[in-house]
C-alpha cells in the first residue's frame, strides 16, 4: 500500500511531518513502512513560465523557440513539445541546474541545432508526475504569477509516499483515513472524525433511476448506491491526477478517478457504472449461473461458475461483484447519469471467485481482506460529493443503503491480568483501555477486572480477547516487553530421521565427499532415465514440467550438480545428498524414505604419476567407509552382482546391490553411459553408491566393544600366486583366510599384476597375511607350517602356481 | 710364568694383531659382522684357537684362558666401536647428501569433505537451541491441509494463505476424500504433530526442508527452516525475547542485539518479526554503521515468531487457559547468506563443487 504523507497530515494535521519519524513509529507497531519515495522531486526548481511568443526553429523540423516570462525575466528556449500553447498560456521551466530524476538528468546550457538553450519546458513525465510525455505540462489559467516556484504554486507536486508492507489481518490500513487513524492512535494526537460534505439535494431520488435487489444476503450483507445525473467527463484536476500518479494509480477520467481517490482515502472499493448503459433500471445481486458469460473491463470473455457473485442489470452481469467491473457498463466520455456502487462483500466469496478468474485487482484485494462495512454510507456520500465537485454532476436524492442482512461489531472481554501474563510485562488496566479507545474500541462494560470492548467495524481481524492483548502489546511497542530467559522442562528428542540423516551427513563428509543439496523437484523423464520407481507423489501445480514430480531417487539431482560441475570445467566431482524419497503408501501420505546417494566423478588424487580415473573400487571403499562410519559392520559389507538384467541405471559390468549383514540397504556401480547421455554429462566415468538409510538403520550399529591390545609380536609371510584370469580375487583371500585360520590376524590382497612374466590368461595375486597368537609367541616353525597350509589350500583349490 | 704351547701362541698373537685392521677395513655394518663372525662366530678363528686347548698342559690352561677371554673382550669392543663408528658414518652420509626437492608439489591428502552451508548453518542453530533445553522433532514434508493450515488458524479463503503460495499434490493410492495434501509450506505442521501426539509441557524444535511456490534471487521453491516451540503453564512473550536473546548472542556472537517488530502470522498472536544487529558493519563500540548486505539500517531480520495462538492449541486439544506458548520459525537458507555473506541464493542450490570447497 502507498500512501502519502500529505495526505496522511490533511486528515490528521497533528501528525509529524517528519517522515522518518512517522515511518519508524508505524513500523515499531507493525505496519512497515518498507520504503520512501519523494514524489515530485524534479518540480523542486521548476518554476511557472508564461509563453510570450514561440516561432519555428530557423533549421531544424518540430522544434520550436519559445519566449517565456519567467517572473520579469524573458527568455528563449529550445521546445519539441507539439503542444506549446498560445502566448499567455502557462507552462513549467527546469531553469539551469534543475535536476530531473525521472528523466536522469540535470539542465545544462545547450546547445542544440545552432541555438543555445538555458533550460527546458516540461511534460508531466519529465517532472515525474505523472505518465503523460506526449507533451508540455500545460497549468490552468491563473493558477499562479510567472517565476512562481511551481511547488508553491501546486503544492501537491511534491509529497512523500511511503511504501507500506501491510499484514492480511490490517484492512483497515488500506486507506489513508485507516492509516491516520491509527498513526494518531500511535503519536497520541486527536484524530478528527471525518464530516462528509454532502452534495446538493435533487428532487427526484435515485430510486426513480434505478432499483437495487440482492438474491444473495449470504455474499452481499450491504450494497449501496447513489445516482449522479448531468456529469460531465472530463480528466481530473491537476492535483487529483498527481494523488493518484503518486499512489501508483493511472487517472483515468474524473467520476472514475473518484472512485479509486475514495478507495485510496476509505479503504472502500466502489464501482461507477454508466447508468445509460444499465439496461433495464434495474441491479440486481446474486449468484451467477454456471456458464453465464461476461466480458470484464480488461476486455477477457469470462464463463462464470455458480459460485461468482455477478451485479446484473435488468438483462445480465454487468461486473463480477467485488472484483472487476463489466466492459459493457463503464464510464465513457459520453456519459451522463452515473451509478456509484459502495457494497460489502462477504471476503471468502470474492476470494474464491478472484483466484477462480486469476484476478487480482485493487478491489478484490480490499475485499478479501474485509472493508469496513459500518463506513458504507460514508464513502458514497463523500464519492457523491466529489463527483459533483469534479464533474458537475447532481446527486439525484439522496446515497441508498440495502441491507440484507445485519452486520454486528465483536463483542470482547479482556481479564486485565490475561495481558501481563502473556506479555510477562506488567501493564496497568488504565494504560489497556487507553490504547484500545484510542484504536477506536469502545468499553461497553467493565466487572470483576475484566472489561467488555466493542470493536470497531473496521477491525475485522479482533474477535478474541488475544487480539485485544496484541493491539496493547505492539502499541506500547515490543522494547517495552523484558527479556527473560524461561526455565525449560526437557522434552525428549522424537526425531529419529534428522538423528539419522546427519549420522549420515557427518558419514558422507569424513570419506572426502562434499554435500549437495539438491531440489526435491524431479521430473518424470529424469526417474525414468535412472530406474528409479515411478513418482507417487505430482503436483498439481508445478512451477514447470521439468519440477513437476517429488523424487524418487536422489539420483537425478546428483546428476544434475555434475552436469553443472562439467559444464563448468569442474570435472572433478565428489559429492552426496541426503534427503527423503517420497514413495508410494496405502496412506493418504507418501512414505517418506530417508535416502544417501554419492557420485564419484573424475580422477583420484595422484602425486608425480599420472591420474587416474575413478573406477567401481573406489566406490566400493567409499561404499565400506561408510558403512564403517555409520554402522561399524564394514566387514559384513558384501556386494551381491545384480542378477540380470542389472539396474539401469548401472554399467552392467559393475552393478552390484548390497547387502549389510545380509539385508539388502542399496546398490553400487559406474553409471550406465545411457544414462550419462540422457543427463548429457559427456565422457568420464561416474561411479554410483546409494544406500537407503532407514533400511541401513534398521540393521543397526554394531555395539562398540573394547578388545585387549595384542600382547604377543605377529609374525607376516607373503605370498604370490598365479590364477586364471577368472578366479575373483575376494576367493582367493577368502580362501587364504579359511586355511590360515584362528591365527591369522590380517589377510589384505595387495597386488595384482597381469602380463610380463605371468602367462596369458592368467594374473598374479600377491597376499599378505598377519599371522599372530593371543597367547604367546608363535615361533618361526609354528607360522611355516601353517603358512605352507595356507599356499598348498591355495594351489589346491585354485590351480594356483606358486609365484618366485 | 707358565710357557704357552707353542701351537696356541702364536696364533693367538696373529689375531691379536690383525682384527683392529680388519674391522677397520669392514666398509659395511654387513661386512663388520661377517667379519666379526668370522673370529667370534661358532665356527670362528677364536673357536678354532680354543679347540687346541686340550693339547695345552693343564697348569698353562688358566693363562691362555684368561688370555682368549682378554682379545675376545677385546674384538668385541673393538666390533662395537666399529659398528658405532659405521652408523655415524652412514648418518653423516644421509645428512649431507643433497637436500630434497621442496619445490616439488604437496602430495595431496585424501580429498576432505565439505558439509553444505546450509548443513552447518542448521546443525549449528539445532546445537544452540538444544543447549538451551529443546529437544528435536521430526515432521512429513508431504503435508495433509489440516497440519500444514488448518489447525495452525489460516481461515479458508483467506489472503493469509497468499503468504505462503502452496504446491498441491496428488499423492499415488491415497484414499479419495476430502483430505488435500501439499508440499508442507512450513516446519510449523510440526507444532500440530506434536501437539497431537504429546502432553504439554513440551519443548522442540524441528528443522527440514519446506516449499512455497516462489522462484527468483531470494526465493527458492524449496527451502530450509527451522521451528522452534516452547509449550508449559506461564511461557511469555518475555520468554521468547529471552530464548531469542540468547539465541542471537550464541549464534551471532557476544553483543549482538535482537529487535522485534510487530507482525502478523496467522498461528500466532501476538506476532512478530525478527531481527538482529548487523554483524557485518559492527562498530568497535558495539553500534552498526550501516552496510550494502543490510541494506544500511544496521538490521537483518532473520525470523518470524510470536505466542502460540490459542486457535492451535484448541484445535490439537489443549486447553489455551492452561497452557502458554512461543513460537519461531527461521529461514535456514538467509541466515546462511548472512552469515558467509552469498550473494544470491540460487548459488545454493547450484551445488558447484567450487562453491561446496568454500565451506
Ligand atoms: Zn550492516
Amino acid at each position: 500500500m502507498k500512501a502519502s504523507l500529505r495526505w496522511l497530515r490533511e486528515l490528521c494535521p497533528q501528525l509529524p511531518d517528519d517522515a522518518a519519524a512517522l515511518a519508524a513509529r508505524l513500523t515499531a507497531a507493525g505496519l512497515e513502512v518498507e520504503g520512501t519515495e519523494a514524489f515530485g522531486a524534479g518540480t523542486e526548481a521548476c518554476v511557472v513560465a508564461r509563453v510570450v511568443s514561440a516561432r519555428p526553429h530557423p533549421s531544424r523540423d518540430g522544434l520550436r523557440l519559445v519566449v517565456v516570462d519567467r517572473g520579469g525575466r524573458e527568455q528563449e528556449v529550445v521546445c519539441g513539445a507539439p503542444n506549446v500553447p498560445d502566448p499567455g498560456g502557462l507552462v513549467v521551466l527546469a531553469p539551469l541546474g534543475a535536476h530531473l530524476p525521472a528523466k536522469g538528468m540535470t539542465i545544462e546550457r545547450r546547445t542544440i541545432a545552432g541555438t543555445v538553450s538555458e533550460g527546458m519546458l516540461c511534460s508531466e513525465a519529465e517532472l515525474g508526475l505523472g505518465d503523460d510525455g506526449s507533451g508540455l505540462l500545460v497549468l490552468p489559467a491563473g493558477v499562479a504569477a510567472p517565476g512562481a516556484a511551481l511547488t508553491h504554486a501546486l503544492p501537491g507536486a511534491r509529497d512523500t509516499i511511503f511504501e507500506i508492507g501491510l499484514t492480511p489481518n490490517r484492512p483497515d490500513g488500506l486507506g489513508h483515513l485507516g492509516l491516520a487513524r491509527e498513526a494518531a492512535a500511535l503519536f497520541e494526537v486527536p484524530f478528527p472524525p471525518p464530516s462528509p460534505t454532502r452534495g446538493a439535494d435533487a428532487t427526484d431520488g435515485g430510486e426513480k433511476h434505478v432499483s437495487v435487489s440482492i438474491e444473495d444476503a449470504e455474499r452481499c450483507p450491504h450494497y449501496g448506491f447513489a445516482v449522479l445525473v448531468g456529469a460531465r467527463i472530463a480528466p481530473s484536476p491537476l492535483a487529483v491526477r498527481w494523488r493518484l500518479s503518486s499512489l501508483g494509480v493511472r487517472p483515468i477520467s474524473n467520476v472514475v478517478d473518484v472512485t479509486n481517490l475514495v478507495m485510496l482515502e476509505l479503504g472502500h472499493p466502489m464501482h461507477a457504472f454508466d447508468l445509460a448503459r444499465v439496461r433495464g433500471g434495474k441491479i440486481v445481486v446474486r449468484r451467477a449461473r454456471a456458464g453465464e458469460a461476461m466480458r470484464t473491463l480488461d476486455g477477457v470473455d469470462r464463463t462464470l461458475h455458480d459460485d461468482d457473485l455477478v451485479i446484473c442489470d435488468g438483462e445480465g452481469p454487468v461486473a463480477l461483484a467485488g472484483v472487476m467491473g463489466g466492459g459493457d457498463s463503464e464510464i465513457s466520455a459520453s456519459t451522463t447519469r452515473v451509478l456509484l456502487e459502495c457494497a460489502y462483500f462477504d471476503p471468502r466469496g470474492i476470494r474464491r471467485a478472484a483466484r477462480r478468474h486469476g484476478l487480482h485487482t485493487e478491489s478484490s484485494h480490499r475485499f478479501e481482506r474485509g472493508v469496513d462495512w459500518g463506513d458504507t454510507r460514508h464513502a458514497l456520500e463523500r464519492a457523491a460529493s466529489l463527483v459533483s465537485t469534479l464533474a458537475g454532476a447532481t446527486l439525484a436524492g439522496r446515497t441508498h443503503l440495502e441491507e440484507a442482512r445485519s452486520l454486528s461489531r465483536a463483542s470482547v472481554t479482556l481479564r486485565c491480568e490475561r495481558v501481563g501474563a502473556l506479555l510477562g510485562a506488567e501493564v496497568s488496566r488504565s494504560d489497556v483501555g487507553a490504547i484500545l479507545g484510542r484504536l477506536g474500541f469502545e468499553r461497553q462494560g467493565a466487572r470483576d477486572g475484566a472489561d467488555t470492548w466493542l470493536a470497531p467495524s473496521f477491525r475485522p481481524d479482533v474477535s478474541r480477547p488475544v487480539d485485544l492483548v496484541e493491539e496493547v502489546a505492539r502499541v506500547r511497542g515490543f522494547d517495552a516487553i523484558p527479556a527473560t530467559l524461561p526455565a525449560i522442562r526437557p522434552s525428549r528428542d522424537a526425531a529419529p530421521r534428522a538423528s539419522l540423516a546427519r549420522r549420515a551427513r557427518a558419514a558422507g563428509v569424513s570419506m572426502g565427499l562434499s554435500e549437495a543439496i539438491s531440489s526435491a523437484f524431479v521430473s518424470r523423464p529424469d526417474l525414468h532415465a535412472v530406474g528409479a520407481p515411478a513418482p507417487a507423489v505430482s503436483l498439481r501445480n508445478p512451477m514447470s514440467e521439468e519440477q513437476s514430480v517429488m523424487r524418487t531417487s536422489l539420483l537425478p539431482g546428483l546428476l544434475r550438480v555434475l552436469g553443472h560441475a562439467r559444464r563448468h570445467g569442474e570435472g572433478g566431482v565428489r559429492v552426496f545428498s541426503v534427503g527423503a524419497l517420497f514413495l508410494a503408501s496405502a496412506g493418504s501420505l507418501p512414505d517418506e524414505r530417508l535416502a544417501f546417494a554419492a557420485l564419484l566423478a573424475g580422477e583420484r588424487p595422484a602425486w608425480l604419476t599420472k591420474p587416474q580415473p575413478v573406477d567401481v573400487w573406489d566406490a566400493k571403499g567409499l561404499l565400506e567407509g561408510l558403512v564403517q562410519r555409520m554402522l561399524h559392520r564394514e566387514d559384513t559389507v558384501r556386494l551381491v552382482s545384480a542378477a540380470a538384467p542389472p539396474p539401469p541405471a548401472f554399467h552392467p559390468r559393475g552393478a552390484a546391490s548390497v547387502e549389510v549383514d545380509g539385508k539388502v540397504v542399496g546398490s553400487l556401480g559406474p553409471l550406465h553411459p545411457d544414462v550419462a547421455d540422457a543427463f548429457e554429462l559427456g565422457d568420464g566415468p561416474v561411479m554410483v553408491v546409494q544406500l537407503d538409510l532407514d533400511a541401513l538403520d534398521a540393521v543397526g550399529a554394531r555395539p562398540v566393544r573394547f578388545a585387549p591390545l595384542p600382547r604377543f609380536p605377529a609374525s607376516a609371510r607373503d605370498l604370490a600366486v598365479v590364477v586364471r584370469d577368472g578366479v575373483p580375487g575376494g576367493d582367493v583371500e577368502r580362501a587364504v583366510r579359511e586355511a590360515a585360520g584362528e591365527l591369522a590376524e590380517q589377510v589384505a590382497l595387495f597386488d595384482r599384476f597381469v602380463g610380463g612374466g605371468v602367462p596369458a590368461g592368467h594374473a598374479s595375486l600377491a597376499l599378505h597375511v598377519v599371522y599372530r597368537a593371543p597367547d604367546r609367541t608363535l615361533t618361526d616353525a609354528e607360522v611355516d607350517a601353517r603358512h605352507a597350509e595356507v599356499v598348498a589350500a591355495v594351489q589346491k583349490r585354485f590351480g594356483a602356481t606358486l609365484r618366485a | 710364568m707358565t710357557e704357552i704351547p707353542a701351537s696356541i701362541e702364536p696364533s693367538l698373537s696373529a689375531l691379536r694383531a690383525a682384527f683392529p685392521a680388519r674391522f677397520e677395513a669392514a666398509p659395511t655394518e654387513q661386512a663388520l659382522r661377517d667379519e666379526n663372525a668370522k673370529i667370534l662366530g661358532k665356527k670362528g678363528e677364536l673357536t678354532a684357537i680354543l679347540s687346541q686347548m686340550r693339547t695345552v698342559p693343564p697348569e698353562a690352561r688358566k693363562a691362555i684362558g684368561e688370555q682368549v677371554n682378554a682379545l675376545k673382550q677385546a674384538v668385541e669392543a673393538a666390533f662395537e666401536a666399529r659398528l658405532r663408528s659405521l652408523a655415524r658414518a652412514k648418518r653423516e652420509q644421509d645428512l649431507s647428501a643433497p637436500p630434497f626437492d621442496l619445490t616439488l608439489p604437496g602430495r595431496p591428502p585424501a580429498p576432505a569433505g565439505h558439509p553444505h552451508p546450509i548443513s552447518i548453518v542448521r546443525d549449528e542453530i539445532v546445537d544452540v537451541l538444544v543447549s538451551l533445553g529443546f529437544a528435536v522433532h521430526d515432521g512429513p514434508e508431504v503435508e495433509l491441509e489440516e497440519n500444514n493450515f488448518t489447525k495452525l488458524g489460516f481461515p479458508p479463503d483467506h489472503p493469509a494463505t497468499d503468504m505462503q503460495d502452496s504446491f498441491w499434490v496428488d499423492v499415488a493410492g491415497a484414499p479419495p476424500g476430502e483430505r488435500r495434501t501439499l508440499l508442507r509450506t512450513h516446519t510449523s505442521n510440526v507444532q500440530i504433530r506434536a501437539m497431537t501426539t504429546h502432553a504439554p509441557p513440551m519443548a522442540f524444535i524441528a528443522p527440514g526442508p519446506t516449499y512455497r511456490r516462489d522462484d527468483d534471487a531470494t526465493h527458492s521453491p524449496m527451502f530450509h527452516q527451522i521451528e522452534c516451540f516452547l509449550i508449559d503453564r506461564h511461557v511469555t512473550m518475555a520468554n521468547l525475547k529471552g530464548v531469542l536473546a540468547e539465541f542471537a548472542e550464541r549464534f551471532f556472537g557476544a553483543g549482538t542485539p535482537v529487535r522485534l517488530r510487530p507482525s502478523y502470522f496467522p498461528f500466532v498472536e501476538p506476532g512478530a518479526e525478527v531481527d538482529v544487529g548487523c554483524p557485518f558493519c559492527k562498530q568497535p563500540n558495539g553500534t552498526r554503521a550501516g552496510c550494502s548486505v543490510c541494506k544500511r539500517t544496521g538490521w537483518i531480520e532473520i525470523l518470524g515468531c510470536g505466542m502460540i495462538h490459542p486457535v492451535v492449541f484448541e484445535s490439537c486439544g489443549i486447553d489455551p487457559e492452561q497452557w502458554t506458548g512461543f513460537a519461531f520459525g527461521m529461514g535456514i537458507e538467509r541466515v546462511a547468506m548472512v552469515r558467509y555473506g552469498i550473494p544470491d541464493l540460487r548459488l545454493l542450490f547450484e551445488n558447484d563443487p567450487r562453491f561446496l570447497a568454500q565451506f
